[in-house]
């Protein structure tokens, strides 16, 4: 398990080059052939016993910030790479651009807020903090382009690990799991550590034309919403009742047969799951399901809270259920 | 290294009430100056005394930050919390926080928030009030009490050259002024009778400083504080990091002390700027003045950004000048 390295590298949307490199690094002695495309995609190839292909997605990419301006006293204005709820942001240290020059997002002190201690910032209003007063010394260290990513030390806390970037880096340590675990895969197996997912699922389908694979599997870490300040019949999941399966999401009902074999194996292996209840948010299995001339697809996400937040949770319980499920999977036969 | 003294002491935790942690911290780092003696009073406020001839001078920073206190259970592991000080929802949102159980154990929190693609469009417009966020305590459940106390678990780190940031820089950076000032009194024969207070409960209300003043009795306190650097306030001067002190102008500083103190910046060319001050301070400078009789108060405030928050921010410079325009002043027996 690399969560702990995965979470603390910046990797954000467009800017996933260290995670890559990270992941290259730990598989590249255990799969029989591994490449890089031209977005940036890293896709890995396990033999199996039969020809047929499966495709295994996780994105690589987090939620996160690109450099807009710089301003006179040096301040630097950031527009959103993903979908980051504004009310997160203050308070939060930050690192910048390839030189992981290091800021804050400050905000005016609630001593000086009078009505508006309630009102969420607007992202252009937001700014980040490198510890210089001119402009001309804030374009020694950073330029407009570069991007931003939260800077959190990840913890883990007995069944539970807090940190930035569970989604995705949840996934993606799976992955690297499942082909360091050597299963005996039934077949042809391909890993796509993919990018640019929360920009619009945009990199998973440029892999999934070149692999053209038989069906497909998108590992993701979700969303769950089981706190007390929201309605029970508003949550998607809960964490620590196992991996959530996905019947349906934005744009993509999940192919049934996937489904149910899915469920069926959970069932007959005795691993616990839970049917993800909200259809909000979508996965590459979208965008993959709609690739070439089609491809079945399906999703199996490690429950989490506080999701594109700088400060996610998850219980490591369900990280090793989702493991464990998807292992067995693939090492059986799908009838499609 | 003054960045090293920053970041032992901002690492230290002690909110309002809790600040035995970072007096034993003080304690340590003026055990370590020649000539001093020290002492904690019965409250817990920990004072340097450096003996001269001449007038009886306080100096003030208080020791204690912001913090939290577990108020309430709710299902599972999650908490409501209230907050020691003035913090704002926002900064607090999505935040690892530090929480130190009855038995003196270490609890660990994250205030969650609800993940964008599940709010509501109501929820989506509007921060959440103290009262309506939470705490999830992802370790040690089972070990925290209602009453427990946490605090921000942000580390501090140089922001640059100039500027360091961290957690309690209000009033730490300030302590650290103070300990610097101590340090570099060492080259003077000093004409004043020193007492350096490091006072607690500040954000609670003053009652370390007022308490300290009464015994002391001084000819004349020196209170060190931050105020709001680099961010416009209606119809008041710009106070900006790396332009030297704040001097506190206004009914509560003492006019005389103030002219003298300018007097010998302007002398040894430490830059400062004026902060008019209309009526009461926020700090403890205006408790001290109305006690025991009246005592003259002078205010240098630190200009510090995003007060209250994980990641406040100062100048290191800032720290520097103020301590040297102190030693003098003090040396010269507050003239």
């Amino acid at each position: 398990m690399y969560l702990k390295e995965l979470t603390e590298l910046s990797g954000v949307s467009g800017y996933e080059k260290r995670v890559r490199e990270f992941i290259k690094d730990k598989i590249k002695d255990r799969v029989s052939h591994i490449e890089e495309d031209v977005l940036g995609n890293l896709i890995a190839r396990k033999e199996g016993k039969t020809d047929k292909r499966i495709m295994l997605c996780a994105h690589m990419d987090e939620v996160g910030f690109i450099v807009s301006n710089i301003e006179d006293d040096g301040k630097l204005c950031i527009m959103p790479l993903g979908g980051i709820d504004p009310k997160v942001v203050v308070g939060k240290r930050v690192t910048v651009g390839e030189k992981e020059i290091p800021g804050v997002i400050g905000y005016k002190a609630i001593h000086l807020q009078r009505g508006d201690v309630y009102t969420p910032p607007k992202m252009d209003e937001i700014r980040v903090d490198i510890g210089v007063t001119k402009k001309s010394d804030a374009e020694g260290k950073v330029r407009i382009g570069d991007f931003v990513a939260f800077s959190v030390e990840s913890m883990v806390h007995g069944d539970w690990f807090s940190g930035k970037a569970l989604d995705n880096r949840g996934g993606c340590s799976i992955l690297i799991d499942i082909i360091n675990n050597n299963i005996e895969l039934y077949y042809d197996t391909y890993f796509v550590f993919s990018v640019q997912e929360e920009l619009g699922l945009r990199g998973a389908g440029i892999s999934a034309e070149k692999i053209n694979p038989d069906f497909s599997i998108v590992v993701e870490t979700t969303t769950s919403g089981d706190n007390p300040e929201f309605s029970s019949y508003r949550r998607s999941t809960e964490l620590g009742k196992g991996p959530a399966i996905t019947f349906a999401h934005s744009g993509y009902v999940i192919d049934e047969r996937l489904f149910k074999w899915i469920i069926d194996t959970a069932k007959e292996h005795n691993i616990p799951y839970q049917i993800k209840r909200r259809t909000a948010g979508g996965t590459d299995a979208r965008r993959i399901a709609t690739t070439l001339a089609g491809i079945p697809s399906a999703v199996i996400s490690i429950p989490a809270r506080y999701i594109h937040s700088p400060m996610s949770v998850l219980n490591l319980e369900d990280y090793n259920n989702t493991l464990r499920l998807i292992s067995i999977l693939l090492t059986k036969e799908v009838q499609l | 290294m003054l960045t090293d003294l920053l970041e032992r002491l901002s690492s230290i935790d002690g909110p309002s009430g809790y600040e035995r942690d970072v007096i034993e911290c003080m304690r340590k780092e003026a055990g370590m100056i020649p000539g001093v003696f020290t002492e904690v009073d019965i409250l817990g406020n920990f004072i340097v005394r450096k003996e001269g001839k001449g007038k009886k001078i306080a100096l003030f920073a208080h020791a204690d930050e912001i913090g939290f206190v577990l108020t309430r259970r709710e299902e599972g592991n999650y908490w409501r919390f209230s907050t020691i000080g003035g913090i704002d929802p926002k900064a607090i949102i999505s935040q690892r926080l530090k929480i130190y159980t009855r038995d003196g154990d270490i609890a660990w929190g994250i205030v969650g928030m609800i993940e964008p693609h599940l709010q509501t469009d109501e929820g989506r417009e509007k921060v959440p009030s103290l009262d309506d966020l939470f705490l999830d305590v992802v370790e040690g459940g089972e070990r925290v009490n209602t009453g427990d106390i946490g605090v921000f678990s942000s580390k501090p780190f140089s922001l640059s050259e100039k500027y360091f940031t961290g957690k309690a820089l209000d009033n730490r950076a300030s302590c650290a002024t103070l300990l610097y000032t101590l340090e570099l009194l060492n080259n003077f024969t000093s004409k004043s009778d020193l007492f350096f207070v490091f006072n607690i409960r500040e954000e609670d209300g003053s009652p370390g400083a007022k308490t300290s003043a009464y015994r002391l009795k001084p000819d004349l306190s020196i209170v060190l504080d931050v105020t709001h650097g680099d961010i416009s306030i209606p119809s008041m001067p710009k106070i900006e990091t790396g332009k030297g002190p704040a001097l506190g102008v206004g009914p509560v500083i003492d006019y005389g002390y103030l002219e003298k103190l300018k007097n010998l910046a302007d002398k040894i060319s430490v830059s400062y700027q004026l902060e008019p001050i209309n009526g009461r301070s926020g700090t403890d400078t205006d408790l001290i003045q109305i006690t025991r009789g009246g005592i003259p108060t002078l205010l240098l405030s630190l200009p510090l950004r995003y007060m209250h928050t994980p990641y406040e921010v100062v100048n290191i410079r800032d720290i520097e000048e103020t301590a040297r325009l102190l030693s003098y002043f003090l040396a010269r027996g507050g003239e």
